[in-house]
């Protein structure tokens, strides 16, 4: 096969937003370099600022309904790649202004921090353009490659090197799989390009599809590919578990939601039982096991894999009205996550501690920070009037659609044992009498931070008219998409009578 | 302006919740005049609501519709029909008292108002909501505030399970215990109550979205649904998808109602919570569940309903009868009171399963009734633990001497809970009785025993803990001699013997909802008729026949109903 990779300028103005960060993390690099005396968080501002940049020219190329693919249809610019690269730079932003204060603790190369975040960030948004192979497999590694070094930040802190280790060793793992998953898949096929494949079903293209499916739930911390996420979340520095817990799930399903409808829409009815069963495990192992966690960061950790259980319904669902939801699912997960890590790293700089036991009385502490992780917990658990809520009944909505009755089942049933462990903590929060009734202080940044996540929590809750028009527009290609349920729902009865 | 009102009545108490956000906790006065005025604003708007509704017109009416999101097929749609107009008047009296009952309240005054307001706008937003999407998102968000309630200003019940009655038995060893051998802490009953009612909540959900999904209409609209989605006979899982829908609705929302055997979490929820609490839950939350049930199954289901409605004729036998006896050895003021609650609306339930004009009509009035009834018995039992500190009836006694004025409320109170003529329970016992009898007179039987039951408990529970000799250690206690202490009795009191007296704008109100919903579901047209036999599904035939004779169709309002449709 040949490439043809003559790039013109109006090309490379699709890739504006990359080549955008790309000079800037530059930019902070040789700042960072060439400035040692400045304090990190000027970088850390300098960094936001051109992730806000990015963001606003991603809003005017979703306003301008700019798109395109370029490198024989490697990359693609259509309006959910942007929303996936909108989630990404936004939710990075948001984690480099929760980490300002974090990264006091470093005790070198605060600087390099930034600069790999926001590097991991520009892998990510690959990520939601990658439309082969190739680009599928360069993008995630490129991501993942600065998460190896963020996880392990905390040099002198074993959990964060055993962290990073484990998170390295099955990373590459992983990556080993994808790599021979995308071998059998080309061997078979003979194409890269997700929408030029027609696979048929051997056993190799099968083999070759599970085997970058495990990888994917690698990425996204599915059950049975979970066994990181608990030691990884709790051990890594908290800021980079927030970051590790939000954008790379986004750029993810940005390539699962493409793998599955276009590359593999001839496959539908293989690939749902595979997805209803993955996502029962997810949801059930996670809300189960998080149950019996006392750290706060586990505890968000599997609710985590719980969430991600949930979106995989919408993925189940395998309709326009599944991405969708899926879309909105996880903007509502940003939101409250984000604001949950933030409110633990804010409350892990005042008393040093993570467990959900110095929870107690936050209340009388700092009223503000426990309505707000009361709020962010009550969203993840799907309460209205949160965000959370519409995102669940959103993805109800299109499995109960495509009749996933088993599925619903499970997942509201999941909704009630998630309810409980949250819970605890707000009954910690705000029943329990403090040991140490000092007041707790939250910086500047943090309670940006605090703020967005609670703004966007309440608002897509109250009124997610808009958010809901976004993402309906932003998956307008998958609107041919038909449900299994097109061939075998009973005809209904003529209304009447 | 005045089309409007529901909005008013709905926002008013989250407007006062978002404002008490920016007021300080230091300045407790300020905090609870925005509550006041909050409430009052809601109080009066529902008032109005209540005499401006025409009975005659009848139909939902001040109807709102605000598209929310077209993609979802959902929209704020408000409106209130006949039951909704006098469940939004309980809702807002007993709210305007309630913050007058918490009065008193020093520990983080200003959360406790903001998640009073929150639950009780909440209750509201259930009854005017014409939209099942906003009828769960109400009812759910109703589910929260009560976990922080209870939680953060409840009583424990520490010694509750070492508390002997005079013969020297354990009380757990009482009926009562059987389900709750753990409640002897606010937090275990919090969670009890979130849990168990989120649990079937999510139950009712899955039947909206089944409804959602096979009306195939894209829409949550209420309205819309029970027009044309009233023909579900596909079948699933051994029987007809209608069934299992109404099944799943029924007692998803029959949990909170509480009907046997689904009622445990109720009253260690009510013995927990803090009194104004305890009323919103007693007085209105435990009517989502009836009124979502008319609300969701009786409206698109009505076919369904009419085969399966038997089930809770069944069931409210044993509501009413394991209620009342579990209230009557209950030693704990606040249990006495939840379990009668419990037992009460198994009237409720045998009102709405005989499905006749009277009958419902009893049950919707006697949702009001016992709204108000019980809000005085919460409100004074709370008053007598904030005085006593305790809820043993054994170690209480001869109060009337340091509060009669609480103790002459406490009559009125009992007599309401009774049903005695003059107040507005006497008459919705008898339209649940006499309308019930031709259909159930088994449960008859058993709901007027359960009345001399009750009054066997609350004369029982009044005779100990306002009578007799009092122990020395109650000498301190002091009667409600404040007006904010004496308003909030005396305005149930005066909703409760007004309407006793004059009931005839409550009963036209509740006529004109409940006349069409029994017409549509008794009535039966001749297309389902033929429908339901050539469908065959094993349904007798001699049904049919005499079903008009069973059901004693009222002939006058069957005609105005059917010119009603015409209109």
């Amino acid at each position: 096969m040949t490439f043809n990779l003559t790039i013109s300028v109006a090309d490379l103005l699709l890739l504006l937003p990359e080549i955008f960060l790309t000079c800037w993390l530059c930019v902070v690099l040789i700042v960072d370099f060439s400035c040692p005396r400045l304090p990190h968080t000027r970088l850390a501002f300098l960094s936001v600022i051109g992730l806000a940049a990015t963001l606003a020219c991603l809003v005017w190329f979703d306003a301008a309904h700019v798109s395109g693919s370029l490198f024989g249809n490697m990359f693609v610019l259509d309006r959910m790649a942007i929303f996936f690269k909108m989630f990404v730079v936004g939710s990075t932003a948001l984690v480099i202004l929760a980490s300002m204060q974090y990264v006091d603790r470093f005790t070198l190369f605060r600087g390099e921090y930034y600069f790999l975040v926001v590097m991991s960030a520009l892998g990510m948004m690959f990520m939601a353009s990658a439309n082969d192979m190739l680009s599928l497999f360069v993008s995630i590694e490129f991501s993942t490659l600065g998460f190896y070094i963020l996880v392990g930040y905390l040099r002198e802190d074993l959990t964060s090197n055993e962290a990073g280790l484990k998170f390295f060793v099955l990373g590459v793992f992983a990556a080993g799989l994808l790599a021979y998953g995308i071998s059998l898949v080309y061997g078979e096929t003979g194409k890269l390009v997700f929408s030029e494949m027609t696979p048929t079903h051997t056993t190799g293209t099968m083999i070759g599809f599970l085997l970058i499916f495990a990888a994917l739930g690698f990425k996204i911390g599915a059950v049975p590919f979970h066994s990181w996420i608990p030691d990884t979340y709790h051990g890594a520095p908290t800021p980079v578990t927030a970051f590790l817990s939000i954008a790379p799930k986004g750029a993810a399903f940005a390539i699962l939601i493409r793998l599955f409808f276009v590359a593999l829409a001839s496959f539908k009815p293989i690939w749902v039982l595979l997805l209803v069963a993955v996502s029962i495990l997810s949801m059930t192992y996670g809300n189960i096991v998080a149950i019996a966690q006392r750290n706060i960061k586990r505890l968000l950790a599997y609710s985590g894999i719980a969430q991600i259980g949930n979106v995989l319904i919408g993925l189940a669902a395998g309709t326009k009205m599944g991405s969708d939801a899926i879309l909105f699912y996880l903007l509502t997960y940003l939101f409250a996550n984000i604001g949950a890590f933030a409110v633990v790293i804010a409350v892990a700089q005042a008393i040093g501690s993570e467990e959900i036991d110095d929870y107690s009385g936050l209340n009388r502490r700092s009223p503000f920070l426990a309505f707000a992780m009361l709020l962010f917990l009550l969203s993840l658990a799907g309460v209205p009037p949160l965000a959370g809520f519409i995102g669940k009944l959103y993805i109800f909505i299109a499995a109960v659609k495509e009749g996933l009755y088993t599925l619903i089942t499970v997942g509201l049933i999941n909704i009630v044992i998630s309810m409980y462990y949250y819970l605890v903590v707000v009954k910690k929060m705000y029943i329990n009498e403090p040991t140490d009734p000092s007041p707790v202080s939250i910086s500047g940044p943090m309670k940006a931070v605090v703020y967005i996540g609670l703004a966007g929590t309440l608002v897509i809750g109250i009124y997610p008219q808009p958010v809901i028009e976004w993402v309906v527009d932003a998956t307008l290609m998958f609107s041919n998409m038909v449900g299994p349920s097109a061939v075998i729902s009973p005809s209904l009865p003529p209304f009447g009578g | 302006m005045v089309e409007y009102i529901l909005l008013y009545i709905l926002f008013a108490p989250f407007a006062g919740a978002l404002a008490l956000i920016f007021v300080s906790n230091r300045q407790p006065m300020l905090v609870r005049g925005i509550a006041v005025a909050s409430t009052f604003v809601c109080l009066v708007a529902a008032v109005y609501l209540f005499y401006a509704y025409d009975p005659v017109k009848g139909g939902f009416q001040f109807v709102q519709k605000f598209q929310w999101s077209k993609e979802l097929g959902i929209s704020l749609h408000l409106g209130v029909d006949g039951i909704g107009t006098p469940l939004v008047l309980a809702s807002a009296v007993l709210l305007f008292t309630g913050v007058f009952v918490s009065w008193h309240i020093t520990d983080r005054t200003k959360e406790f108002y903001i998640w009073l307001l929150i639950l009780a706008a909440a209750t509201i937003g259930v009854f005017m909501s014409l939209d099942l999407f906003f009828l769960y998102f109400f009812y759910e968000m109703s589910v929260i505030p009560m976990y922080l309630l209870l939680g953060m200003w409840g009583s424990h019940t520490k010694k509750y399970l070492e508390m002997t009655d005079p013969e020297g038995v354990k009380l757990r060893d009482s009926v009562g215990f059987i389900f709750n051998f753990g409640a002897n802490s606010k937090e275990y009953a919090a969670m009890k109550l979130v849990l168990f009612l989120s649990a079937f909540a999510v139950m009712a959900l899955m039947g909206i979205l089944l409804i959602y999904k096979y009306s195939g209409l894209n829409t949550f609209d209420i309205l819309v649904l029970r027009e044309q989605a009233n023909l579900m006979n596909i079948p699933a899982l051994g029987t007809t998808l209608d069934k299992i829908i109404w099944i799943l609705v029924f007692f998803g929302f029959a949990s909170i109602a509480p009907i046997w055997p689904l009622h445990s979490w109720s009253p260690v929820g009510h013995a927990a919570a803090p009194a104004a609490t305890s009323m919103l839950h007693a007085g209105v939350l435990m009517k989502l569940g009836h009124f979502s049930i008319i609300r969701v199954a009786f409206e698109i289901l009505p076919d369904t309903t009419r085969e399966l409605m038997p089930i809770a004729a069944v069931l409210c036998v044993f509501s009413i009868v394991y209620g009342g006896l579990v209230a009557f050895y209950a030693k704990d003021t606040k249990y006495v009171i939840g379990y009668s609650s419990s037992s009460h609306m198994g009237y409720v339930f045998l009102g709405m399963a005989a499905l006749n004009y009277i009958s419902l009509s009893g049950a919707v009035i006697y949702m009001f009734a016992h709204a108000m009834a019980t809000g005085m018995l919460f409100a004074m039992a709370g008053w007598v633990y904030d005085q006593t500190h305790t809820r043993d009836l054994p170690s209480l006694g001869g109060l009337s001497n340091k509060m009669p004025f609480i103790a002459g409320c406490f009559v009125v109170g009992c007599m309401a809970s009774i049903g005695m003529p003059g107040t507005v329970n006497f008459i919705a016992e008898v339209m649940i009785i006499v309308g019930s009898w031709n259909k159930y007179p088994l449960q008859v039987i058993v709901a007027v025993l359960g009345i001399v039951l009750t009054m066997a408990y609350l004369f029982n529970m009044m005779r100990a803990v306002f009578y007799g000799p009092m122990s020395q250690k109650y000498s301190h206690t002091r009667d409600a001699v404040a007006t904010v202490d004496r308003l909030p009795l005396l305005v149930m009191i005066a909703v409760s013997v007004g309407f006793g007296i004059f009931p005839m704008q409550l009963y036209d109100v509740v006529r004109s909802g409940v006349d069409p919903l029994v017409a549509k579901i008794t009535y039966v047209t001749p297309v389902a008729r033929t429908d339901d036999e050539t469908g065959g599904i094993g349904r007798d035939p001699d049904l049919g026949a005499d079903r008009p004779s069973r059901l004693a169709i009222h002939p006058r309002s069957l005609a105005s109903y059917a010119s009603r449709e015409h209109e």
